[in-house]
């Protein structure tokens, strides 16, 4: 890739060919706003991120145009900061004024760049949508009335998860998000893994284990690896007051780039189930009766080590056999064939996967 | 027939297909497009088949179902060939009779032709009809003769010859270059230079390349692309094919609406035909070129029509655009390299082929070649598909193409690119069109739409019509796109309702720049210009949606009660007097009129009658005579010995002096007294009345109706005071001085404009208004034999008039435009005519010949129409040579007046504009001077007797809020109208034409200033009433 050089609000500035304005502006220490952008995919939709661009008659949306040598960009100019005013105050038109309440208050794409260019209204009151909130599926809550049609939603459905569930209905004013047919995610080929909710840059999808479980800014974050597979996707757990209240992954995570799927996104209520096992339980009285008690690890493993041997040598090796787990990594899977192997010394081990 | 394998194959196909042709064979080709298939051109072929073969002419004559003759108004069309005579409007009954004289006879049926809406002459040939005459026809040269479903009637019009020719002759870069320098540009809306596009497709690398053809039409109101492809497919493909063939393409795609039925037939059945005969397919022509066509229909999306959108829908995707670069040209179709042209451009493709870049380049403008298809709609007399080259000017495609607009009715505006584009006023007639003068006007060229607009189209109106298109068609993807066009079309419906603010116009203008700055793509880049021009252009009728409450083309439903009382300047409820009249209620038809204007007498003889411009009974046949029912009312209305029935307000103490009892002044006097203020008139003439006694003579306005309806003014305490001029002797700072609280300025224009030519201080001439002013003071004026009036408006019909009835033998009346751009009344022309008062148009005088201080002649020279002038008609251009003398030993020129305020002095706040005028607020007519107002001519400049009267109501209002200390402006246009209890009686309705007006017989008019028009019968007044509609129920 060849490099290119140009400047930006003056600062000179070199980038490869193929970057976007945006991009490139970044890397300089130049923040473009922008709401409709993530990384990597761009749809030039929202407008916020418009610039001026020397020799373009219109402004430029610059999450979409491609650097160029000797370009003259501009990114704070009088006509660029009252388009995006402007779009934040067309957007606000059709945009309920809660933010007070808003579970997204804090994290929320609009309120942010409505406070960075002091837009605190909108001037052009007219038809406002009243959709019903869509409460069909367990996990999160839609609400389309702050749903600001960035697309973020689709191109999380569609080029990042390539589940293609949810798409562009309609035309016009009547543009909303919708599964095929307008129906119901779950009549879709929806996998609720929530990649939409994690793109969506407002209120218009929130996880229902969030709401009224705390502001924001008071959420812990604490990061650990997915339990569930082998994958190993890293989890940034929003926690308050010792209680995990939704699970995200940042996007610059090594395994899963961003990604999860329904159970390490949603799947985590067991962390606070009464019946969760603490401690290994070593049983008391006879077999089938019920009665554990508490031991600490050395004791328990001791006690497993003791009784294989016994086995061992009362039965021989070919009598024990080992079944391991996919939730276990490749690693510890390896280990595990190892210690049957070569410590109880049979072939009798197999995985869940082969099932 | 088998595959055709090279150029000479063709060649002789071609030669062997003409030789066949019996050059003298009768050929009825009947439209088969759609206009005329839904106007039922299916049974008239059908009907011409069975007819030759029941005279067994069933092999000698052909009947050709044609592709679309592009006059669709007219259809079905059919025209008979060789000797091309049109028949319009043809039924299946007609055609025995067709047959019979035309066909076997060779006769003309007199009763078929075509008769020009412009001329009234009847027209027997197709190229003689003027909306084809003046066409320049390329693209749409053999829609008319062609069938569309057979390819060797396209081979043997020398179709497939510029693929042969490319294929053959040619390298992909010649052909490229041919396109280039033929100067073709996109014919779909933007303009890009069709070779450009082309080479940067060729200069793409890529396995797979894609020619797209663009047929998504979808303007309202344009359907050329349907046409062309309905009517020439092979064209388009031709076209297509050499495209493919320039930048390397093996693939192509049609785009064509699934609502386009027959083009997709046509379309599928031609590309069937070509492969067939190796003209599309794998080695085309034998020349080891491969190009496939597949047609994919499209669900009728206006953002289809974007490439990007286009693209994305071929590709089965949702029609939603991207962000350009990539261009089509690098990474289109399916991410290859593609080329994406309209319809039209293909079709032109192969035309510069055969005939070479030169030929091309030689038609049009400077940066705009070639020809250019325009669907001509809305209120013009000839619609249909025009085609002519680029630079004609708009006036030539409204006027001499399109016959004008109907009814006689002016052209106000029109909007050229569909709901993309702008509108374009009168003023702009003479504009050459092209891409570039239409874009420095805020309009576009477009695909071509063009929909006329005349005085009864609201520009507010029509913005709407159009925003609300490009809101529901918006795809919803940018934010200024799908939510800016949503709130500037709330605007707009608000402002059409009667709720706009001061600040909409503000705020739509702030949306409508962001809108087309940020938008995506070019469908929310261009959907402000509607809205744009209309501003730009027509703003006066936005402020007077928000500030008047008032739709000045009477469309707007939430403002209109009835079109008639809502065009009228003092809002008189005429359906509701019209309604009285027609129970016999001429009394109180006259109450209700006085209730808002005091003159019904006068007004009911000279009112220029705006209302019956804008009567829905005139779109059926002629206007309610509301004037002349007026009148009625006036006359047969008014009660001996009544002095009033109009309520007055308690007795006031302000006092209001007026200066001027023209009818601007009576009519403020009349609604102030009404309010309880004691009113005196200040008159600097011996009589009262204004214009309305010294401009206006007898014979139209009898001094006894003129008394009379002023004395209704003076019953009510009105003091009128004769021979008292304000000026030096009596100054405004005087009258408030001695107490009047008020002044309203209505002094009127009455000084005449002269001619400025030589000769023009002999005796014997005079300026229009000072003449009349002499003869209505019974002064001595000294008229001729032998008169000429120089002017067009109704002052120098009045002069003319006059002239013959003081004695003059002849009468001649020179102006230097056409007749129908004469601005006086109509009625007034004919009445002069009648009266053998001869009309010279196209007529300007030069000088002014004198012998021993008298006039000798009248030295005219002849002028022509050139091009359209700021006014929106034909300027005159004086021929050269044609110098002419008329002699006339009395000149009258009346080519306008000013008005002369000399009591005017700097500092007191008053201000005139450079016409003389005064300065005041166009709604409250305040000057700049606390407790002055100005009304009337001094303030409209020349106007209208009606005009003046509401202008001095408007002033009353103002002065009537201002002594009472409140706000001028606010919630003055907040009354609402009830209709008279009258219901609708459809038994009632009278269906007859407008009655005439008696007349004195001319006979009996020289010498005698006695009234020509002699007023309806009762009986005539009570037929005429029930010819109204009552647009006012409708609520």
């Amino acid at each position: 890739m060849a490099t290119v050089s140009f400047t930006i609000d003056g600062k000179n500035v070199m980038a490869e060919e193929g970057t976007s304005l945006l991009e490139a502006a970044k890397s300089a220490g130049i923040e473009i706003p922008h709401l409709c952008y993530m990384e990597g995919l761009a749809t030039g939709a929202c407008r916020l991120c418009v610039v001026e661009v020397e020799g373009q008659k219109n402004l430029a949306a610059s999450c979409v145009f491609p650097v160029a040598n000797k370009l003259v960009v501009k990114t704070a100019t009088e006509r660029v900061i009252r388009a995006r005013k402007n779009v934040i105050e067309l957007l606000l038109s059709d945009h309920p004024l809660d933010c007070m309440t808003c579970e997204k208050s804090g994290a929320c794409g609009l309120e942010k760049y409505a406070y960075e260019l002091g837009v605190t209204g909108s001037r052009f009151a007219g038809e406002r949508h009243h959709y019903p909130l869509d409460d069909t599926n367990p996990f999160f809550f839609r609400d389309y009335n702050k749903c600001i049609l960035c697309g973020r939603c689709v191109l999380a459905c569609n080029d990042v998860q390539f589940v293609e569930a949810i798409n562009f209905a309609h035309r016009g004013f009547g543009c909303k998000i919708a599964a095929p047919y307008d129906r119901s995610l779950k009549d879709s080929t929806c996998i609720f893994c929530g990649q939409c909710v994690a793109s969506c840059p407002t209120g218009a999808l929130v996880e229902k284990s969030r709401c009224a479980a705390g502001r924001e800014w008071d959420l812990q974050k604490v990061t650990t690896t997915c339990s569930y597979c082998g994958v190993g996707c890293t989890l940034e757990l929003s926690v308050k007051d010792g209680r995990i209240v939704k699970v995200t992954t940042p996007a610059d995570a090594v395994v899963n780039k961003g990604r999860l799927c329904v159970k390490g996104r949603f799947g985590w209520d067991y962390v606070h189930s009464p019946e969760r096992l603490t401690a290994p339980l070593i049983r008391v009285g006879e077999k089938g009766e019920g009665k554990f008690r508490e031991a600490t690890w050395d004791e328990a493993l001791d006690l497993v080590a003791r009784k294989f041997s016994e086995i061992k040598s009362e039965s021989g090796s070919d009598s024990l056999a080992c079944l391991s787990s996919a939730k276990c990594t490749n690693e510890e899977n390896y280990l595990v064939q190892k210690f049957v192997r070569a410590v109880l010394g049979t072939n009798n081990v197999d995985h869940c996967a082969r099932l | 027939m088998g595959k055709i394998t090279g150029r000479e194959e063709l060649d002789r196909l071609h030669e062997s297909l003409r030789e066949k042709e019996d050059p003298n064979a009768v050929c009825i080709t009947v439209c088969g497009g759609t206009g005329c298939t839904a106007l039922g051109s299916q049974p008239v072929g059908e009907a011409f088949s069975d007819e030759l073969s029941k005279r067994g002419l069933g092999d000698k004559v052909f009947v050709k179902k044609t592709g679309c003759h592009g006059f669709c108004e007219q259809g079905p069309v059919v025209v008979i060939l060789p000797s091309e005579i049109f028949y319009p409007h043809v039924a299946p009954e007609d055609v025995p009779e067709i047959v019979e004289k035309t066909v076997i006879n060779s006769e003309v049926i007199d009763r078929l032709l075509y008769v020009d809406p412009a001329s009234g002459r009847k027209i027997v040939y197709d190229n003689e009809v003027p909306f084809y005459a003046r066409q320049q026809r390329l693209v749409l040269r053999d829609n008319g003769r062609l069938d569309p479903t057979d390819i060797y009637d396209y081979i043997r019009y020398d179709g497939y010859r510029a693929l042969s020719k490319a294929l053959s002759g040619m390298t992909p870069e010649q052909v490229i270059d041919e396109v280039e320098q033929s100067g073709l540009r996109g014919r779909g809306g933007a303009g890009f230079p069709t070779g450009r596009k082309w080479r940067l497709a060729r200069a793409s690398k890529g396995d797979l390349k894609y020619v797209v053809c663009n047929g998504d039409e979808g303007d309202p109101g344009a359907f050329m692309d349907r046409s062309v492809m309905e009517g020439n497919p092979h064209l388009v493909l031709e076209g297509m094919a050499v495209a493919a063939f320039a930048i390397g393409a093996s693939v192509g795609y049609i785009y064509v609406r699934a609502e386009y039925p027959l083009a997709v037939a046509n379309l599928k059945l031609a590309i069937i035909e070509a492969e067939k005969l190796g003209l599309l397919g794998e080695n085309i022509l034998g020349s080891g070129f491969n190009f496939e066509v597949r047609i994919k229909e499209g669900a009728g999306a206006f953002v289809c029509g974007e490439e990007t959108a286009l693209m994305a829908s071929i590709e089965g995707k949702i029609g939603r655009p991207r962000p350009r670069p990539p261009f089509p040209a690098q990474a289109g179709l399916w991410g290859k390299p593609t080329n994406i042209n309209n319809v039209e451009t293909y079709a032109t493709v192969p035309h510069i082929i055969i005939n070479g870049s030169g030929w091309y380049a030689g038609l049009g403008t400077g940066t705009s070649k070639g020809t250019k298809i325009f669907s001509l709609t809305g209120k013009v007399n000839n619609t249909g598909l025009v085609e002519v080259p680029m630079g004609s000017s708009l006036g030539e495609l409204v006027y001499d193409i399109g016959g004008g607009i109907p009814r006689g009715r002016k052209f106000k505006a029109a909007q050229t690119g569909g709901p993309s584009g702008g509108c374009i006023p009168a003023e702009y007639l003479g504009l050459a069109i092209d891409y570039e003068s239409l874009a420095k006007i805020g309009s576009i060229v477009g695909s071509g739409g063009l929909v006329v607009m005349d005085q009864s189209t609201c520009m507010v109106d029509i913005a709407r019509f159009f925003l609300t298109f490009t809101q529901s068609e918006s795809c919803g993807k940018c934010t200024p796109c799908r939510l800016g066009t949503k709130r500037m079309l709330e605007i707009l419906t608000r402002i059409t309702k009667g709720e706009g603010t001061e600040s909409d116009v503000e705020a739509l203008i702030e949306l409508a720049e962001k809108v087309k700055d940020s938008s995506l793509c070019g469908l929310g880049q261009t959907a402000p210009n509607p809205v744009l021009s209309t501003l730009k252009y027509f703003r006066d009728e936005y402020e007077a949606h928000i500030n008047e409450k008032r739709c000045p083309a009477a469309v707007c439903e939430a403002l209109v009660y009835a079109p008639c009382e809502h065009t009228c300047p003092v809002n008189v409820d005429a359906v509701g007097y019209v309604a009285l009249i027609s129970q016999g209620r001429f009394k109180e038809a006259l109450d209700l009129e006085r209730q808002r204007n005091p003159l019904a007498g006068i007004c009911g003889r000279v009112c220029t009658h705006p209302c019956e411009g804008r009567c829905r009974r005139g779109d059926i046949d002629r206007p309610v005579a509301i004037a002349a029912l007026k009148r009625a009312a006036a006359d047969y209305g008014a009660r001996a010995g009544v002095k009033t029935t109009i309520p007055i307000a308690k007795k006031r103490e302000e006092r209001v002096a007026i200066v001027g009892s023209g009818p601007a002044g009576l009519g403020a006097a009349y609604h102030l007294a009404k309010k309880g203020y004691q009113v005196t008139i200040f008159e600097a003439l011996p009589v009262a009345g204004g214009m309305l006694a010294v401009g206006i003579p007898e014979y139209r306005l009898p001094r006894k109706v003129l008394k009379a309806d002023i004395k209704f003014i003076t019953d009510l305490g009105v003091e009128i005071r004769l021979n008292s001029p304000i000026g030096d002797g009596l100054t405004i700072d005087d009258l408030f001085q001695r107490g009047y609280k008020a002044v309203l300025l209505a002094v009127g224009a009455h000084q005449g404009l002269r001619l400025g030519i030589e000769g023009e201080d002999a005796a014997g001439v005079y300026d229009g208004v000072t003449f009349l002013r002499k003869v209505n003071l019974k002064k001595k004026v000294a008229v001729g034999e032998k008169v000429a009036v120089v002017g067009g408006g109704n002052v120098a019909l009045d002069a003319a008039r006059s002239a013959l009835r003081l004695g003059a033998k002849e009468v001649t009346i020179v102006y230097r435009r056409a007749k129908e751009d004469m601005p006086a009344n109509e009625e007034e022309i004919i009445e002069a005519e009648h009266e053998n008062i001869r009309i010279l148009t196209l007529t300007a005088p030069l000088r002014i010949t004198k012998k021993g201080g008298r006039i000798e002649s009248l030295v005219c020279q002849r002028t022509e129409l050139g091009d359209y002038d700021a006014s929106g008609r034909r300027k005159p251009k004086i021929v050269s040579g044609s110098e002419f003398l008329l002699e006339v030993d009395t000149v009258i020129a009346a080519i306008g007046q000013t008005i002369s305020a000399p009591f005017l002095k700097a500092g007191d706040g008053i201000e005139a504009a450079k016409n003389g005028t005064i300065i005041a607020d166009k709604v409250t007519l305040a000057t700049g001077c606390a407790g002055v107002f100005a009304a009337g001519d001094d303030v409209m400049g020349p106007a209208t007797v009606v005009e003046a009267l509401g202008s001095g109501e408007r002033s009353a209002i103002s002065i009537d809020r201002y002594l009472r200390g409140s706000d001028l402006k606010k919630d003055r246009f907040l009354e609402k109208k009830r209709p008279v209890d009258i219901p609708w009686d459809e038994a009632n309705l009278e269906s007859g034409d407008r009655e005439e007006m008696p007349r004195l017989a001319t006979g009996e008019r020289a010498d005698s200033f006695a009234e020509t028009n002699l007023g309806y019968s009762k009986e005539a007044a009570i037929r005429e009433a029930r010819r109204c509609l009552r647009c006012d129920l409708r609520r």
